[in-house]
């Protein structure tokens, strides 16, 4: 890296510790833009499994630099130390705006709760992961390999996102962990450590044993423990099991977090700007903020200076949120508290809770993203975006049985709300399960406006 | 290689893949007709997509809240989309039906320019900079931020000003082409056969394009007379009176007068549904012994509808049927499209 961006490096790092951002060592890395298109493709990693996926959106990346229609100036990966990659050639403005940023989502991976349970060293997993699956492929055919990692992925958002913040009861484990065995001579093996008693039938039938123990969500987990397959095939469906889970932070959080790395950006770097730079500065701004539609570092920076102006002027509190909308945007009882209130939002909310709460009819006028006379809808397009970044867009699927009609068959659920399924896809899904459940599966939703049951293999 | 570029290839491998085996189903998409003269083909796949249980819907739009899109400093959600380089996708369609390769014919050599550096780049090596330009932009750039002083006028070039003389993307092919399409309108063409002729020569252009960029396009209209028309009007449908099929071959060779031989590969392609004037035919082969040397290619594809009787096809066939350069086809209805496209393209 370049002497003179490594000191401006150092330089922002102290201003964020300063600032109060607290996160782990970051590694800046300049790279090129056919290198950036590859880490952009592989979500983050220089190493995945093989799968043309990575290829397709290599390409698209790629593409979309050379004719010169976005260009990514910056991947910033959640693990420890921190990696952040630099495109190569921008200004230097550009590049200490960027390190700016990115100090501040390091910041948030470190201190959201969100991001907790996920490990730090998925470097090495991703490693872990293409190595697993190059050994498949040379063991099993490349082919093979591939066509059912194609089936895998298109169960890829059949988890649980809650699953890392289960806490597991501990008798659980403990019934199934086999009794400690006493070391004595193998002949008096059999004597000492008997068998388990096989359990009597009559017991059997008394406690049938409902498949999956109760409702599950993570319907990738439960295949991976209990569909008939090959040791390598289920070790497959872990792997994308698990990637899966690890971005499920980063799409729950985008917007605060995006917010969160805008707001700290602009907070960090103005006061050290030159005339001339505040003028390319304002250009790259505008540029970040401008684009249409739910653009994440708009809504989410905007959002926190929000929180930060109301928890300044004390608009907050039971007194505050009594009166009505007009006196509201009139309100004023200077407490300075903004900043405060910041370092708590990032630890605690995601997108949902944090526009849900902060997202009000108030915001909306100040800053112009409504007009006065659309308030009336305000609440419904409020709502249809807290839809839409629920389960990250996707529809929430339950696994109920795996024994339906007491048949080995399966049996999930679509918690239905209101907006019905792809149904082309949800049926080339179920014919995928079917593949590797190998009974019949079902899926219960709502298909014009009635209840239905989409089967595959029945 | 890198593991990127081996995904990659795996990637543009399962669309190959795909497109040969849905070629003939691409032929007749006309949705595609309209992308073609971008550099990028879009190509429905929803094969290659990874089904994923999804909701059905789009979403509603929010106020300013935001609806769909947005672009920022990382990378964006994904799109999955197959595309494919014009020219690729060609390759593959051509490779699929076995189209065959068009050769210049006689003088009109494919001679390729001189490597030479005659436009102006940003970046380059210090050895290609130019230093006149570079100069000029930093005048420009002096003057605009106010910094030039007439009294003390030296230019100090920054980085931005900076201009290198590079070469030309591309070296170009200096063999030329041009392609007259006739369509006889007298009587029996529908809706149906006109959407074939479009079809036909849609890709006739393309493929010929694919090797002769400098394509100029000509199209003819008849019934018992020939004129010369747009290529939006030529596909429009209208009735005439009698047919006399000589009137188009006997403007053509008019028009062909202004394309010299020796230096354009010259195509003349011919639609109709066969049915000709009597006593027109001889005056039809006669006009067709004399262009057939001067041309490329002749291609007749005679579409037919339902009460198609006309006999030119025949009548050419025995008559010139060993003739070099002259391609026939019969079009009954889409599945002919296939071979009655290699056939014109004379394989």
């Amino acid at each position: 890296m370049r002497e003179e961006l490594r000191s401006w490096a150092e330089k922002l790092r102290e201003r964020a510790l300063a600032a109060g951002l607290s996160f782990p060592p970051v590694l800046f890395e300049e790279v090129g833009p056919e290198e950036m298109a590859m880490l952009a493709a592989y979500g983050g990693f220089p190493h995945r499994y093989p799968h043309w996926r990575w290829g397709s959106e290599y390409l698209r990346y790629r593409e979309t630099y050379r004719y010169g229609l976005g260009r990514i100036y910056e991947l910033v990966v959640n693990t420890h130390p921190v990696h952040a990659y630099l495109l190569r050639g921008n200004t230097l403005l550009a590049q200490k705006l960027v390190m700016a940023h990115v100090y501040a989502h390091a910041d948030f991976f470190q201190n959201n709760l969100a991001f907790r349970p996920i490990p730090k060293d998925m470097l090495d997993e991703m490693g872990h992961h293409a190595a697993y699956v190059k050994k498949a492929m040379e063991r099993h055919g490349a082919r093979s390999v591939e066509e059912f990692l194609d089936m895998a992925l298109s169960l890829e958002n059949l988890i649980d996102p809650h699953a890392p913040y289960i806490q597991r009861p501990q008798e659980a484990e403990e019934e199934e962990r086999p009794r400690e065995r006493l070391r004595v001579r193998p002949y008096l093996d059999p004597y000492v450590n008997p068998p388990p008693e096989p359990p009597k039938e009559a017991e059997e039938g008394a406690r049938p044993r409902p498949l999956p123990p109760k409702p599950t969500r993570d319907v990738l987990g439960f295949l991976a423990q209990h569909a008939p397959l090959a040791p390598w095939q289920k070790g497959i469906l872990e792997i994308v099991r698990e990637e899966s889970l690890y971005y499920v932070p980063q799409a729950a959080t985008k917007i605060l977090n995006e917010g969160w790395a805008t707001y700290w950006h602009t907070r960090l770097l103005l006061p050290l700007l030159s005339p001339e730079e505040a003028v390319e500065f304002a250009e790259l701004q505008a540029g970040l903020l401008a684009s249409p539609g739910l653009n994440p570092y708009r809504l989410g920076y905007l959002l926190l200076k929000e929180v930060e102006e109301r928890w300044d002027k004390g608009r907050f509190g039971p007194e505050y949120e009594a009166l009505p909308l007009g006196e509201k945007l009139r309100y004023e009882r200077p407490v300075g508290e903004g900043l405060k209130k910041l370092f708590q939002v990032r630890i605690v909310h995601t997108d949902l809770s944090f526009l849900e709460e902060f997202l009000t009819p108030e915001f909306a006028l100040r800053r112009n993203l409504v007009a006065p006379e659309e308030l009336p809808r305000f609440a419904e397009a409020k709502r249809t975006l807290l839809f839409r970044l629920t389960n990250a867009g996707y529809p929430i699927v339950e696994l109920r049985d795996a024994n339906y009609a007491n048949r080995g068959e399966l049996f999930l659920e679509h918690a239905y709300e209101g907006m019905e399924l792809d149904l082309k896809k949800a049926k080339a899904v179920l014919e995928n399960l079917h593949r590797l459940w190998g009974r019949p599966v079902h899926l219960k939703t709502v298909v014009g406006g009635k209840e239905a049951l989409l089967s595959a293999g029945a | 290689m890198r593991p990127i570029e081996r995904d990659l290839l795996r990637f543009k491998e399962i669309v190959r893949g795909e497109v040969r085996k849905r070629v003939r189903e691409f032929l007749t998409r006309e949705e595609l007709f309209g992308q073609m003269e971008g550099r990028l083909v879009s190509i429905p796949l929803p094969q290659l997509e990874l089904p994923k249980i999804v909701y059905g819907e789009p979403w509603g739009e929010g106020l300013g809240l935001g609806g769909a899109g947005s672009e920022g400093l990382g990378p964006g959600g994904h799109v999955p989309v197959a595309e494919l380089e014009l020219e690729e996708f060609l390759d593959l369609v051509g490779e699929a039906l076995r189209l065959p390769r068009l050769r210049p014919k006689g003088e009109g050599e494919v001679t390729e320019e001189a490597f030479r550096h005659t436009t102006i780049a940003r970046k380059g090596p210090r050895g290609l900079r130019h230093v006149r330009r570079t100069l000029k932009e930093s005048l420009k750039r002096s003057l605009l931020t106010g910094e030039y002083r007439p009294e003390d006028p030296l230019l100090v070039p920054e980085r931005e000003d900076l201009r290198y003389k590079a070469p030309r993307s591309r070296p170009r092919p200096h063999a030329q082409a041009v392609v007259l399409f006739a369509l006889d309108v007298s009587g029996s063409m529908r809706e149906e056969e006109l959407r074939l002729v479009k079809t036909l020569s849609f890709w006739i252009t393309l493929w010929i394009r694919r090797h002769f960029p400098r394509l100029e396009r000509r199209y003819l209209l008849h019934d018992a007379e020939a004129w010369e028309v747009s290529e939006e009007e030529f596909f429009r449908a209208r009735e005439g009176g009698g047919t006399r099929l000589s009137s188009a071959l006997l403007l053509a060779e008019e028009i062909l007068k202004g394309y010299p031989e020796a230096f354009y590969n010259r195509y003349l392609y011919h639609f109709s549904d066969g049915e000709n004037w009597q006593g027109d035919t001889p005056l039809a082969l006669e006009a067709l012994r004399r262009l057939l040397p001067g041309l490329a290619l002749y291609g007749y594809a005679q579409v037919q509808g339902p009460y198609g009787q006309g006999r030119f096809l025949e009548e050419v066939q025995e008559e010139l049927g060993r003739q070099e350069g002259l391609a026939t086809a019969e079009v009954r209805g889409k599945e002919d499209l296939p071979l009655a496209l290699r056939r014109l393209l004379g394989g």
